[in-house]
C-alpha cells in the first residue's frame, strides 16, 4: 500500500509491518530429522470440524454448508452457499464458483486485504480441483459458491491442499450431490528425496513441490500442479507418493464427517 | 478458454473421431498445427517475438515484449538478495474474442500469467539469475515479459510459451560497469552505470537451457496435442507439461473444470510428453534460426510498420 494513501473506511494499522522477533527455537538435535520431528513420510494431524457456520435458527442468509479445518499450524475455514441462482439463466449444468482469500495476518509478511492475483488463480485452481467431483447436471441454472479463508498458513502448497479438504468437507455439510470427496495432499523435494506435507520452513528450502487432488473412490486425479525441476522419474515416484497420502487424507475426512453425523 | 458453442452432432464427431485415433483437420493426435516465428520486430524492445500456430489468417497469434528495467533491492521484495527476475504479464486482446472485451478476459490473463510465471521464473527455467544482479542487495535487472494475445483458436499455452521463449532467447541487455567509489565515510560504496551504446550489448546467460511446454487436451477417454477451437470445446480437461532440454520435467499443471485425469492415462501423458519435446526443441531450434536470420538481414533496412506484418 503506498505510504499517500490513507483507508478512512478501517481502522489502520502502522504502515510498515515488521515480523516480530521470536525466540530462538531449540532446533532438532538430528540434522537428518525434519525440524518438527516428523518422519519423512508423515502429514501433520488433520482436524475438522463442519457445521460451524450453519445455520442455529433458520436464517436465510447463512451458509448452506461451512467447514474449519486444521492441519498442523494451518487453519482454514470455508462457507458453502447454494445452489442458489446462478448468473446464467439458461446454463444446462450449475456452475461451481470459489473465493479464496488470506487473511493479512495469516502469512509471516502482511498481507493485502485486497484480493490479489496470487489469490485468484488459487481460486481457479481450487475450482478446476472441486468441480469435478460435484454432480454439476443436477443443478441447472443453479450455482453453488465456496467461500474459503486462511485464517493461519504454512506452506503454500500445503495451505491449498487443505483448502480442497476444506472445501470437501464443506461440501458434504451442505448436502451437495458429490460423486466422490477430494482429497489434496502436497509433497516437496528435498535432496533427493521427497517429504511428505511440508511446512513454509521445509518448502523454503526445496527445490520442488507437487501438489495432487484425487477422488480415491473414483480413482481420478483432478489436480495435479508441479513447481520446480525435477527428472521425469523423481515426478513419477512423487504422482505415487501422493495418491497414497491423498487415500489417507480422504480416510480421515471421512471419519470426521461420520462423526458430525453421529451428534 | 474463448468457448465455442458446438450441435450435439459436432461436439459427438470430434469426441469418437479422437477416441478411434482420427482429428477434424486430418493431423495425427500428437501432431502440432504449423508454426510461424519471428523475433525481434520491436525496436523499442529489449527482446521480442511473435508466434502463430496454425495457418495464415486463422490460428493462435501472440506477440511477447521484453523490457529490461533496474530495480532496487528491499528485503520485502521476494527476491534473493543475488539474483534478477522475471516478471511475466499476459492479457488477452479484445480482438480475440467478444468475450474478452472489459475485464471478461481477467480470470484467463490471471491464469496464464500464473503459468508463464511458474514456468520460466526461478531456478526450473534455467536461465542464469544471478547474472540478472547488478550489484548484491541493491540492483538488479527485472525482465518485464508483457504477452499480448492476438487470435485465439486453440493451442494459447505453447504459443505463448513458443514466444515468450523466443523472445528470451533474443534479448539484449545494456552492459553494466559497477564501481567502487568511497563516500564520504570513506566506506566503499558499488556504484553501477549502465552503457547506452547500442553495439554493446548482452545476451541473456542460460536461455538455451528454457524448457517447452507440451499441453495435452483429454477428449473422451484419449488426449490430443494443440487442440484446435473445436477440440477444445469438447475437451474435459487439460495438462500442460514443461521439459527442458535436459529431458527434465519443469512444471507441471491440470487445466479444465469438467473432469479429472485416471493414473493411467495421466502415466501415459508424462511419458509421451518426453517424445514430444524432444521433437518440439528441434522444431523450435529450426523456427528460431530461420526467424534470427531474417532479422539480421533486415538489420539494414529502415523498421517501418511493414517489415511486422510483412512476414505474416
Amino acid at each position: 500500500m503506498s505510504a499517500n494513501i490513507i483507508d478512512r473506511r478501517r481502522i489502520n494499522g502502522p504502515q510498515r509491518s515488521v515480523e516480530p522477533i521470536y525466540p530462538k527455537q531449540p532446533t532438532s538435535t538430528s540434522s537428518a530429522g525434519r525440524p518438527d520431528g516428523r518422519a519423512q513420510n508423515a502429514v501433520r494431524p488433520i482436524f475438522v470440524k463442519t457445521g460451524p457456520l450453519s445455520p442455529q435458527a433458520s436464517s436465510a442468509a447463512c451458509p448452506s454448508g461451512s467447514a474449519y479445518y486444521e492441519q498442523g499450524k494451518i487453519r482454514i475455514s470455508c462457507a458453502i452457499y447454494g445452489p442458489r441462482q446462478g448468473r446464467k439463466s439458461n446454463a444446462r449444468m450449475g456452475a461451481f464458483d470459489c473465493d479464496f482469500k488470506y487473511a493479512p495476518f495469516s502469512c509471516s509478511w502482511k498481507r493485502s486485504h485486497m484480493r490479489t492475483s496470487d489469490e485468484k488463480e488459487i481460486a481457479l485452481m481450487l475450482e478446476q480441483a472441486i468441480s469435478p467431483a460435484i454432480r454439476l447436471e443436477a443443478y441447472p441454472k443453479a450455482s453453488i459458491d465456496a467461500f474459503v479463508t486462511v485464517i493461519e498458513s504454512d506452506g503454500k502448497a500445503a495451505t491449498i491442499s487443505a483448502a480442497i479438504n476444506c472445501i470437501s468437507a464443506a461440501l458434504v455439510d451442505a448436502g451437495i450431490e458429490l460423486y466422490d470427496s477430494v482429497a489434496a495432499c502436497s509433497v516437496a523435494l528435498s535432496g533427493s528425496q521427497w517429504i511428505y506435507d511440508c511446512t513454509q520452513e521445509e518448502e523454503d528450502k526445496a527445490e520442488c513441490s507437487l501438489m495432487m487432488a484425487r477422488m480415491p473412490s473414483a480413482d481420478e486425479v483432478t489436480y495435479l500442479l508441479q513447481h520446480g525441476k525435477t527428472s521425469p522419474a523423481q515426478t513419477e515416484q512423487a504422482i505415487q507418493a501422493s495418491a497414497g497420502v491423498c487415500t489417507q487424507v480422504y480416510a480421515v475426512i471421512c471419519h470426521y464427517l461420520q462423526a458430525s453425523l453421529e451428534q | 478458454m474463448a468457448s465455442l458453442t458446438l450441435s450435439p452432432a459436432e461436439h459427438d464427431y470430434i469426441l469418437r473421431g479422437v477416441e478411434s485415433g482420427f482429428r477434424a483437420d486430418g493431423r495425427g493426435s500428437l501432431d502440432r498445427r504449423e508454426v510461424t516465428l519471428r523475433t525481434g520486430m520491436i525496436s523499442q524492445a529489449n527482446g521480442s517475438a511473435r508466434c502463430r500456430i496454425g495457418n495464415l489468417g486463422v490460428g493462435t497469434d501472440v506477440l511477447v515484449g521484453i523490457k529490461a528495467e533496474v530495480n532496487s533491492w528491499t528485503p520485502g521484495d521476494n527476491v534473493p538478495e543475488t539474483s534478477g527476475t522475471i516478471v511475466c504479464n499476459v492479457e488477452c486482446s479484445p480482438s480475440a474474442a467478444q468475450e474478452f472485451e472489459g475485464r471478461g478476459a481477467e480470470e484467463l490473463n490471471i491464469e496464464l500469467t500464473q503459468l508463464l510465471d511458474r514456468i520460466f521464473n526461478g531456478p526450473q527455467s534455467g536461465i542464469d539469475f544471478e547474472k540478472l544482479c547488478i550489484i548484491p542487495k541493491q540492483a538488479y535487472w527485472v525482465l518485464h515479459v508483457d504477452a499480448l494475445v492476438l487470435d485465439v483458436k486453440g493451442g494459447i499455452i505453447d504459443a505463448l510459451v513458443w514466444a515468450t521463449r523466443a523472445a528470451l532467447m533474443s534479448t539484449k541487455l545494456p552492459r553494466v560497469v559497477v564501481e567502487s567509489i568511497p563516500d564520504e565515510d570513506g566506506v566503499m560504496q558499488a556504484e553501477f552505470d549502465v552503457v547506452d551504446d547500442p553495439e554493446d550489448m548482452t545476451e541473456l546467460a542460460g536461455a538455451e537451457n528454457m524448457p517447452v511446454a507440451v499441453t495435452f487436451s483429454q477428449i473422451g477417454r484419449r488426449f490430443v496435442v494443440d487442440a484446435s477451437e473445436q477440440e477444445e470445446a469438447v475437451a474435459q480437461a487439460r495438462m500442460t507439461i514443461a521439459v527442458s532440454p535436459k529431458m527434465e520435467i519443469c512444471a507441471v499443471q491440470k487445466g479444465g473444470v469438467l473432469r479429472g485425469f485416471s493414473p493411467a492415462l495421466l502415466a501415459e501423458i508424462m511419458q509421451t510428453s518426453l517424445k514430444i519435446a524432444r521433437e518440439e526443441l528441434d522444431k523450435f531450434n529450426k523456427h528460431y534460426a530461420e526467424a534470427k536470420n531474417m532479422t539480421d538481414g533486415r538489420a539494414d533496412e529502415p523498421s517501418t510498420g511493414s517489415t511486422f506484418l510483412v512476414p505474416f
